[in-house]
């Protein structure tokens, strides 16, 4: 089938602003819109660029705004989205080039959380054991691939961009209830400011957007929980 | 889609390169069968070869290279990045990566990378497989050489300097075909069979002859030298994989 | 734009207080306990009485009391102080310059200040002429 392909394109050398541009591509249904950008830098103009790696839905590089969503380029298929396509960098974040944006707002957030195991204690002769049910608490913030759909898919985070964002806060969560961990006050320091999971009001667009079908909004309210009975 | 109505689309894809840039256990890069190092240079992950699988690695092995050896080796870059001073960058180093991206940039030349790459990986998936021949592997050796030279006449349509994906592509598609040379002139010379290399027409394991690490340096375009390392056995006797 | 720290040393200094967790804290409590003040409040002059005889004696003698001073008084803080931290949020999500969002928050601040000042001073510094 004949696909209209348009990508909102941006060349910082040359623009000033973003500009669409549009590709005719020749496609299978089931290829996916990494296929179709794929056609159009190899074969129609390799000027155009993006992020992908995997291709498969693991590495999270390749979020973008497809027909007005966030979703990964590599498990979109053409057959669900009809002939006309059109492809945005996600929002909320500086764009560098074409569909490439700037992270690095995304990871400070990232690394303000901490999101790595936290425990002081002395290391038990053996590993720290843990139960299949303490282990299934936290299960679903570990599927997280950090392709920044949910963060950059909240209208708080682009109206302000001080707000932390649903992905950092996901990260928290898969720590906050591990129950090896022991560094929630500390997160609780970045979650529990002006900046942090206060702002969030459950407009529920960062579980429409995740494409590891986490459950964001509702591990945000547990965090927010987490928090207010940690303090009272 | 529906499994009943119509076939389901599958394709092979290499998802693991055996053998790479040799390495000591530090990850440190080394160069002969002496174990030279190399001072200050580091390879860890796929594209090292610390040389723990053998010649057909197993499943989850490579996680190996990664969380241990990954490790290792940045542990000891960091150490070494202690007390080493800085080199000075001077025109004659820089030239030739320079040299190498403007080459691509200002090209005229009407080859495409993607076309280009497309025909590697489609003759390396026909001629250097897994199951290869003397015959499939002398025929591959030619078509690298071709594909050698229409390499030099590639051009691209990004001339910027920001994010440019395609450079990135050209230059890549350059090394693969070096990995590409290195491979097929090391599998055309072990006339053997042994693990993830099985040629048709030296179908045994022959350790009296190839029991050792090929090290190949190219020479030019089409000409790949070979030295010999030997294996370090330790507890376990190279066996054949039966089930 | 973007979260201002970029180590989470920055985010440490800038996350010391639990104001907003306060904050939050209080939009519930304060909602529930809205509903019901006003509940009452309806109950009081629509339900107990007849709209239509509610005069200006009638609420004179009602305010004359301290306990519905209070009860008022109630109503007027926790609502200005609900609707004012609601309008806030509403501020910090859509208002995106920040010297506009500065000067826009100072209007309001002010507004219900003097609405507070205004009402307090009504009930508690008046005596309808009742006695």
């Amino acid at each position: 089938m004949q696909v209209t392909l348009k990508i909102l394109r941006f060349d910082p050398a040359k623009d000033k602003k973003p500009r669409w541009e549009t590709y005719q591509v020749e496609a299978e249904p089931t290829d996916r819109v990494l296929d179709l950008l794929h056609k159009v830098k190899w074969y129609q103009d390799g000027s155009l660029a993006f992020r992908r790696s995997c291709g498969h839905g693991i590495c999270g590089s390749d979020a973008m705004l497809i027909n007005g969503k966030n979703r990964l380029a590599c498990k979109t298929l053409v057959k669900d989205l009809g002939s006309v396509i059109t492809v945005e960098p996600i929002r909320g974040l500086p764009v560098e080039k074409d569909l490439i944006v700037d992270m690095e707002p995304f990871f400070a957030a990232y690394r303000a959380v901490k999101p790595y195991l936290i425990n002081d204690e002395p290391p038990p002769q053996r590993e720290r054991l843990q139960s299949p049910e303490e282990r299934a608490r936290f299960d679903q913030g570990t599927k997280c691939i950090l392709c920044a759909s949910c963060t950059t898919s909240c209208p708080v985070f682009w109206v302000n961009g001080t707000y932390i964002g649903p992905a950092a806060i996901v990260q928290a969560h898969r720590f906050i209830f591990d129950s090896r961990d022991r560094g929630k006050r500390e997160r609780f320091k970045a979650l529990g400011s002006g900046s942090g999971v206060w702002r969030c009001r459950t407009a529920y667009n960062c579980t429409e957007a995740c494409p590891r079908e986490i459950p964001v909004t509702q591990l945000i309210e547990e965090v927010k929980r987490a928090i207010l009975f940690d303090s009272f | 889609m529906d499994p009943l109505k119509e076939p389901v689309p599958v394709m092979p894809t290499a998802h693991y390169a055996m053998g790479g840039i040799p390495t000591t256990l530090w990850g440190q890069v080394i160069k002969d069968e002496k174990n030279t190092v190399v001072p200050g240079l580091y390879a860890a992950g796929e594209a090292a070869c610390v040389s723990l699988h053998g010649a057909n690695r197993l499943g989850t092995n490579s996680l190996g290279d990664l969380v241990v050896f990954g490790r290792r080796a940045g542990i000891h870059a960091a150490r070494f990045a202690r007390d080493a001073d800085y080199h000075e960058l001077t025109e004659e180093h820089l030239g030739e990566s320079r040299e190498r991206i403007e080459r691509i940039k200002n090209s005229t030349g009407k080859e495409k990378v993607a076309a280009l790459r497309a025909e590697l990986q489609q003759s390396m998936m026909d001629n250097a497989s897994v199951f290869r021949t003397g015959e499939l592997l002398q025929k591959q050796v030619e078509i690298l050489k071709e594909l050698m030279d229409r390499y030099k006449r590639i051009s691209i349509d990004d001339k910027g300097d920001a994010y440019n994906t395609e450079l990135v592509e050209a230059l890549e598609l350059g090394y693969l075909l070096e990995v590409s040379e290195a491979l097929v002139h090391s599998a055309l010379n072990r006339t053997e069979s042994r693990g993830a290399h099985a040629r048709e027409d030296y179908p045994e394991r022959d350790d009296e002859n190839w029991l050792k690490h090929t090290l190949a340096y190219k020479v030019e375009d089409g000409k790949v030298a070979f030295r010999y390392k030997p294996v370090v056995l330790g507890r376990f006797e190279p066996k054949a994989r039966t089930y | 734009m973007a979260i201002k720290s970029k180590r989470y040393q920055e985010a440490r200094l800038e996350a010391s207080t639990n104001l907003e967790l306060y904050w939050w804290v209080f939009m519930r409590v304060s909602g529930v306990v809205l509903v019901f003040l006003l509940i009452g409040h309806m109950w009081m002059n629509a339900v107990l009485v007849d709209l239509n005889s509610i005069d200006y004696d009638y609420v004179a003698k009602r305010l004359s009391q301290t306990t519905w001073k209070v009860y008022d008084w109630l109503i007027l803080a926790l609502a200005l102080l609900h609707g004012g931290n609601g309008l806030r949020y509403v501020l910090d999500d859509w208002v995106r310059d920040p010297a506009k969002r500065f000067w826009t928050k100072v209007v309001i601040y002010s507004l219900l200040a003097f609405l507070f000042f205004l009402g307090s001073l009504s009930l508690f510094n008046y005596d309808y002429g009742v006695n």
